[in-house]
C-alpha cells in the first residue's frame, strides 16, 4: 500500500512555492488561472506536478489523407497520476478541446492502456510517468496553407494522495511543408499502447445477479491461463476495486466481474480492456449486453412520503408548493414516521376528494338522475339501501378498473394520465351519443322499454341493482376529467405508489364519491326530506334532460378541439340520425307499419351516417402536428404555446413564467380561464412584471405535457405553475384559481424595473 | 420458568445473526435499507442513523483538503444546499472518513471550525476516522452524497451535481442532484436520478479498516 506521506511532499513544496499563505490546496485551481488572459500560450504548460506539452506528428507532412497526429504529452513527477477515460472510483478523465482552422478536425483521444492505481480500498484507472494522449488530425481535401495554427485547451486532474485540478492553453503553429517527425518515437510508442481488438476474438456479456459475466474466445495464445486484469471503459458500471474471477477452459475464458452496488449507468454495449502481466498493451473487446439490464430494483417509490405530500396538499385553498416551504417540509417529516397512519391519512383525503367530486359540474347531472330514481322508488328502505350499495359497488368497481388500467399503462410506459379517456375523440363521440340518448329519453322522445327487447326490459325490471351499478359506472366515467382540488395530489400519490396502495387510494376516492348517495339511501331521514313523488316528476324528468344536452354541447366542443369543425359537425349529424332512430323505434304514438317502414329507413341512414362520419372522428394521425387548438388561437397573443424550451429560455433570461396546463374537456380549467385568468387587472399586473404566459393544451394527447405534469407530481389538469425569477422549481397555485391568490404569489417577488 | 433462559438465549442468537447479516452487507444499495452506523461527531457525541428514523437524512462525505470539496464550499453551493435541506427538516450529516494518517486529516475541532467558517450548517459532523461508515456506504469520493428516506431506505447515491469539474462556474448550470432528490422524495415521488457517478478526490481511507 502506498504511503500516505509519499505524495504529500510535492504538494507542500508547491504550496510553499506558489502561495506563501492560504490553505494547502487552494493552489490547485489557481494554477490554471495563473496564466491570465494576457498570457500568450505556447506548446508547454509546466505545473508542480506535470510538464504538459502539445506535440504534433506528421512524418509525411500536413497532407490530407496522410497520417497526422496531435497529442498532449503529460510527464508526471513520481507518485502522481492523471486519469484514463474511465477514471475508476474517483478522479476525472483528461479532456481536450481543440481550436483548428475551418475543415480541420481532431478526433477522439486514442487512450493508451491504463494502469490500475489502488488508493486504499478504492481503485483508479490512470497513468503515471510519461504519457502521450494522441489524437488523429484530419485536414480538408483542398488544404494548402503555409502553417496550421493549432490551439488546445486541456483540463486534467493530477492526483497522488491529494488531487489538484489543472488546465492549460496550448498553441502550435505547424509548418505544412516537410516532415514533422521530431516526436516519432513517442507517438509510435503511445499508439502501440492503445488496446486493439485481437483478430478473431469474440466477447459476449450478460448480467448474472450482482455481477457481469463475460465469455471471451479467440485471445492470442500467449494469454492463455494467464492472470488477467479487467478495465471497464464505461464509468459507473462495475465495482472497480473488486477482483475479477477468471476461469480458463482451453482457449475459452470466462470472467465474472462484480457490478457496482451503486451502478449509475446501463450501457447497451460493454467495452472492456483486458491486460495480463506479460503484455503491457491490453486488448479491447466490446459486446452488446445479452438479456439487457435488470430493471426496477433501484427506483422504488416510498408509500408513506407521498401520503405526507397529500396531507400537505390537503386544504383546497392552500397553494401546493413543490419547492416546499419549511412548514410543509416539517409537517411531512412529522407525519413520515410511521407507515400505516400515513396511509390512513391518504385514504381519508382521497375519500374527501371523492366527496367533492359529487359537486363537480360533470357529475351533478348523473347525481340528479339518481335522486330522480330515488324519488321514483318511494320509501321502500330495503330497496333503497340495496340500490345505494349497488351504486357504490358500481362506482368502486369502475374506479378500481380505471386504476388498474392506469397502472397497466403506467407499467407499459404509456405516456398517459388521468383524463386520458377524453383525449380520445372516439370516446368523446360515444359519450356524446350516450348523453344524447339519455337526454332524449328524459325528454320523453322514446321509452327504454320500447327500444329494448322485452327480455332485457324484464331483466332490468327484475334487476334494478344492475341498473344502479351501471349508473355508478357512468358517474365515474364522466367524473374522471374533473380533477377536484384533492384529485391532482391524490392521483399523483397513487401513481407513484406500489399497485396495492394505489388501488386503495382509488377505492377510497370511489367510496367518497358514492357516499352521499349511499347516505341518502340508507338514511330514511334524508330520504324523506326529498320531495314526494307525483305528477311534477314527469316535468322534473324533462327538466333534467337539459343538463344532458348541455353536457353534449360541452362534449362537442371538446371534440371540435380534437378533430376540428368537420368532425364535430359529423357527430352532430350522427346525433340527429340517432335521435330520429330513437323516435321512430321508441315512440308509442306511431303505428306499427309506419314504425317498421321508417325504422328501416332510420337504421339504413344511421348505418350510412356512421360509416361516413367515423373516419372524421378518429385522432389525427400520430406524429402529425395539429394546428394549435382554438383555445390558443382565440386567446390574445398574450398567451404563448408552452414548451419546456420556452420555460428554460425565459428562466435563463431571469423572466418569471406562468404556465396554464389546461384542456378543453376540463371544466375547472374553463372556469378559471373565464374567471381569474380573464381578469383585466390581474393580466395587467402580470404584464407589468413581465411574466411570460404559457399555455400547455392537453386536450389532445401530448407526451411532453404528460411528462411535465408527472414531473410536477400531477396527473391531471388544471395545474398552474408559477416560476419565480431565478427559481428552478415552480410554485403550484391552487386548482381553483382566484385573482387574490395569483396576486399574492407574485407580490413576494422583488419589484422589477418598471416597464412601459 | 426454567424454559425462559433458553428462549432468551435463542433470541439473542437471532439478534446476533441479524447483526451479522447487516454487517455482511458490504455496500449500500439504492432502494435497500441504508447501513446502520454509530459514530461520534466533532463534539464527541455518539450519533447513530437510528436516531433519525422518520426523517430524511443526507450524508455528505467531506474533506476540506479536496479541491472538489472546496469548489462546493467556497462557492457557497454546499452550505446553501445544507441550509435549504435543513429548512425542510432534513437531517444533514457531514462525514469525514479521512484517515488520521492522511495529510489532509483534520481533528474534530479543526474540521468543525473549517465548516463553520464556510457557513456550513450540517446537523452533525461525524468522525469516521477508521472509515467503517464510508466503506459500508461505498463512499468513494469527496464529496459523495447519499439521501436516506424516513423509513431508512437509501434513495439516492452519487454526485452533488451533474457537472464533474473543478470549475465553480459550472455550478450555476449544473443540476444539483441533492436538491432534486430531496425535492422529489419530499414530494412523494420516486427519485428520478437515484444513482449518479460521484466525482471528486478519493476518500483517504485508513489502511486495513
Amino acid at each position: 500500500m502506498r504511503s500516505w506521506f509519499a505524495g504529500l511532499l510535492p504538494v507542500l513544496r508547491s504550496a510553499a512555492l506558489l502561495v506563501a499563505s492560504g490553505p494547502l490546496l487552494a493552489t490547485g485551481p489557481a494554477l490554471a488561472q495563473g496564466l491570465g488572459p494576457g498570457h500568450v500560450p505556447g506548446a508547454v504548460v509546466q505545473t508542480e506536478q506535470v510538464r504538459a506539452e502539445l506535440l504534433a506528428h506528421a512524418p509525411e507532412g500536413l497532407v490530407p489523407g496522410k497520417p497526422m497526429w496531435l497529442g498532449l504529452s503529460i510527464r508526471h513527477i513520481p507518485h502522481w497520476h492523471t486519469y484514463w477515460k474511465n477514471p475508476g472510483d474517483s478522479g476525472l478523465p483528461t479532456t481536450l478541446s481543440w481550436q483548428l482552422p475551418a475543415g480541420a478536425m481532431a478526433g477522439d483521444i486514442a487512450w493508451p492502456t491504463p494502469q490500475r492505481l489502488p488508493v486504499g480500498p478504492l481503485v483508479n484507472y490512470g497513468y503515471e510517468g510519461d504519457l502521450l494522449l494522441p489524437v488523429r488530425l484530419t485536414l480538408p481535401a483542398g488544404f494548402h496553407a503555409d502553417t496550421l495554427a493549432v490551439r488546445l485547451h486541456a483540463e486534467w486532474l493530477v492526483c497522488a494522495e491529494t488531487c489538484i485540478p489543472q488546465s492549460g492553453d496550448f498553441a502550435l503553429n505547424l509548418p505544412s511543408q516537410g516532415s514533422l517527425a521530431a516526436h516519432a518515437a513517442r507517438f509510435t510508442q503511445a499508439l502501440a499502447a492503445v488496446p486493439a481488438a485481437p483478430p478473431g476474438a469474440t466477447l459476449s456479456a450478460r448480467v448474472d445477479g450482482p455481477a457481469l459475466v463475460f465469455d471471451v474466445a479467440g485471445l492470442p495464445a500467449a494469454w492463455r491461463q494467464q492472470p488477467l486484469r479487467l478495465f471497464a471503459e464505461q464509468a459507473g458500471v462495475i465495482d472497480h476495486a473488486a477482483a475479477a474471477q477468471v476461469s480458463w477452459q482451453g482457449e475459452r475464458l470466462q470472467i465474472r466481474q462484480p457490478l457496482s452496488a451503486q451502478r449509475s449507468e446501463s450501457p447497451a454495449t460493454l467495452q472492456l480492456v483486458l491486460t495480463t502481466p506479460g503484455q503491457p498493451v491490453g486488448v479491447a473487446l466490446a459486446a452488446p449486453l445479452g438479456g439487457g439490464w435488470p430493471v426496477g430494483n433501484t427506483q422504488v417509490a416510498t408509500a408513506t412520503v407521498p401520503a405526507a405530500t397529500a396531507a400537505v396538499a390537503a386544504p383546497p385553498a392552500a397553494p401546493v408548493d413543490t419547492t416546499r416551504s419549511p412548514a410543509a417540509g416539517a409537517s411531512a417529516d412529522a407525519l413520515g414516521g410511521a407507515a400505516s397512519p400515513m396511509l390512513i391519512v391518504t385514504l381519508a383525503l382521497a375519500f374527501l376528494g371523492g366527496l367533492m367530486l359529487n359537486l363537480m359540474p360533470c357529475v351533478f347531472p348523473v347525481l340528479s338522475l339518481k335522486v330522480l330514481g330515488l324519488t321514483g322508488q318511494g320509501a321502500d328502505r330495503r330497496h333503497m339501501v340495496a340500490g345505494g350499495l349497488a351504486y357504490t359497488a358500481g362506482v368502486l368497481l369502475s374506479f378500481l378498473v380505471l386504476a388498474g388500467l392506469l397502472l397497466m399503462m403506467r407499467a407499459g410506459g404509456a405516456e398517459l394520465g388521468w383524463g386520458f379517456q377524453l383525449q380520445s375523440p372516439g370516446f368523446v363521440a360515444l359519450l356524446a351519443l350516450l348523453f344524447t340518448l339519455i337526454g332524449l329519453n328524459l325528454s320523453g322522445v322514446f321509452c327504454l322499454s320500447g327500444v329494448m327487447p322485452d327480455r332485457v326490459c324484464n331483466a332490468r325490471a327484475r334487476q334494478p341493482l344492475v341498473d344502479h351499478g351501471l349508473t355508478g359506472v357512468l358517474a365515474v366515467l364522466i367524473a374522471s376529467p374533473c380533477t377536484a382540488p384533492f384529485m391532482g395530489a391524490a392521483l399523483g400519490v397513487a401513481l407513484a405508489q406500489p399497485p396495492l396502495q394505489a388501488l386503495s387510494v382509488f377505492a377510497a376516492l370511489g367510496l367518497g364519491m358514492a357516499a352521499p348517495y349511499l347516505a341518502v339511501s340508507c338514511w330514511p331521514g334524508l330520504a324523506r326530506r326529498l320531495p314526494r313523488p307525483g305528477a311534477w316528476m314527469e316535468q322534473f324528468k324533462m327538466l333534467l334532460a337539459f343538463p344532458m344536452y348541455a353536457t353534449v354541447v360541452w362534449l362537442l366542443w371538446v371534440l371540435g378541439h380534437q378533430v376540428g369543425i368537420d368532425g364535430a359537425v359529423a357527430l352532430l349529424g350522427l346525433l340527429v340520425l340517432v335521435a330520429f332512430a330513437a323516435w321512430v323505434l321508441g315512440s308509442r304514438a306511431l303505428g306499427l307499419r309506419t314504425r317498421r317502414g321508417l325504422g328501416v329507413v332510420a337504421m339504413a341512414l344511421l348505418g350510412i351516417g356512421l360509416a361516413w362520419t367515423w373516419p372524421a372522428l378518429q385522432s389525427p394521425a400520430g406524429g402529425v402536428p395539429m394546428p394549435p387548438s382554438p383555445t390558443l388561437a382565440n386567446a390574445a397573443v398574450r398567451w404563448q404555446p408552452w414548451s419546456p424550451e420556452a420555460v428554460s429560455r425565459a428562466q435563463a433570461e431571469g423572466r418569471p413564467v406562468f404556465v396554464d396546463f389546461t384542456a378543453a374537456w376540463c371544466v375547472t380549467c374553463q372556469f378559471n380561464k373565464l374567471g381569474a385568468l380573464s381578469n383585466a387587472g390581474l393580466l395587467a399586473d402580470l404584464d407589468a412584471r413581465q411574466v411570460l404566459l404559457l399555455r400547455a393544451d392537453w386536450t389532445r394527447r401530448d407526451a411532453s405535457i404528460t411528462q411535465a405534469l408527472t414531473a410536477l407530481g400531477r396527473s391531471g389538469v388544471p395545474v398552474y405553475a408559477l416560476y419565480s425569477p431565478g427559481q428552478a422549481q415552480p410554485r403550484l397555485l391552487p386548482e381553483i384559481l382566484t385573482v387574490a391568490r395569483v396576486r399574492e404569489a407574485i407580490a413576494a417577488w422583488p419589484t422589477s424595473s418598471p416597464s412601459p | 420458568m426454567t424454559h425462559c433462559i433458553p428462549r432468551w438465549s435463542s433470541l439473542g442468537l437471532l439478534a446476533l445473526g441479524l447483526t451479522a447479516a447487516g454487517l455482511a452487507q458490504a455496500q449500500a444499495v439504492v432502494g435497500q435499507p441504508a447501513p446502520a452506523f454509530k459514530v461520534t461527531d466533532t463534539g464527541g457525541k455518539a450519533v447513530s442513523l437510528a436516531d433519525f428514523k422518520g426523517k430524511h437524512v443526507v450524508l455528505e462525505w467531506v474533506n476540506p483538503g479536496c479541491p472538489y470539496v472546496q469548489k462546493h464550499y467556497d462557492s457557497g453551493n454546499m452550505p446553501a444546499t445544507q441550509k435549504s435541506a435543513r429548512a425542510k427538516d432534513v437531517v444533514w450529516l457531514a462525514v469525514s472518513s479521512t484517515s488520521r494518517d492522511a495529510g489532509d486529516y483534520k481533528a474534530p475541532a479543526e474540521l468543525a471550525g473549517w465548516l463553520q467558517a464556510k457557513g456550513a450548517s450540517p446537523s452533525a459532523t461525524l468522525m469516521d476516522d477508521d472509515g467503517k461508515v464510508g466503506r459500508s456506504y461505498g463512499a468513494r469520493t469527496t464529496p459523495h452524497m447519499y439521501v436516506i428516506d424516513p423509513q431508512g431506505k437509501l434513495v439516492y447515491a452519487g454526485a452533488i451535481d451533474s457537472k464533474p469539474s473543478s470549475n465553480p462556474a459550472d455550478i450555476k448550470t449544473a443540476t444539483n442532484y441533492i436538491n432534486q432528490a430531496l425535492g422529489e422524495t419530499l414530494a412523494g415521488k420516486p427519485v428520478s436520478k437515484a444513482v449518479t457517478q460521484a466525482y471528486g478526490c478519493s476518500v483517504k481511507y485508513a489502511s486495513g479498516a
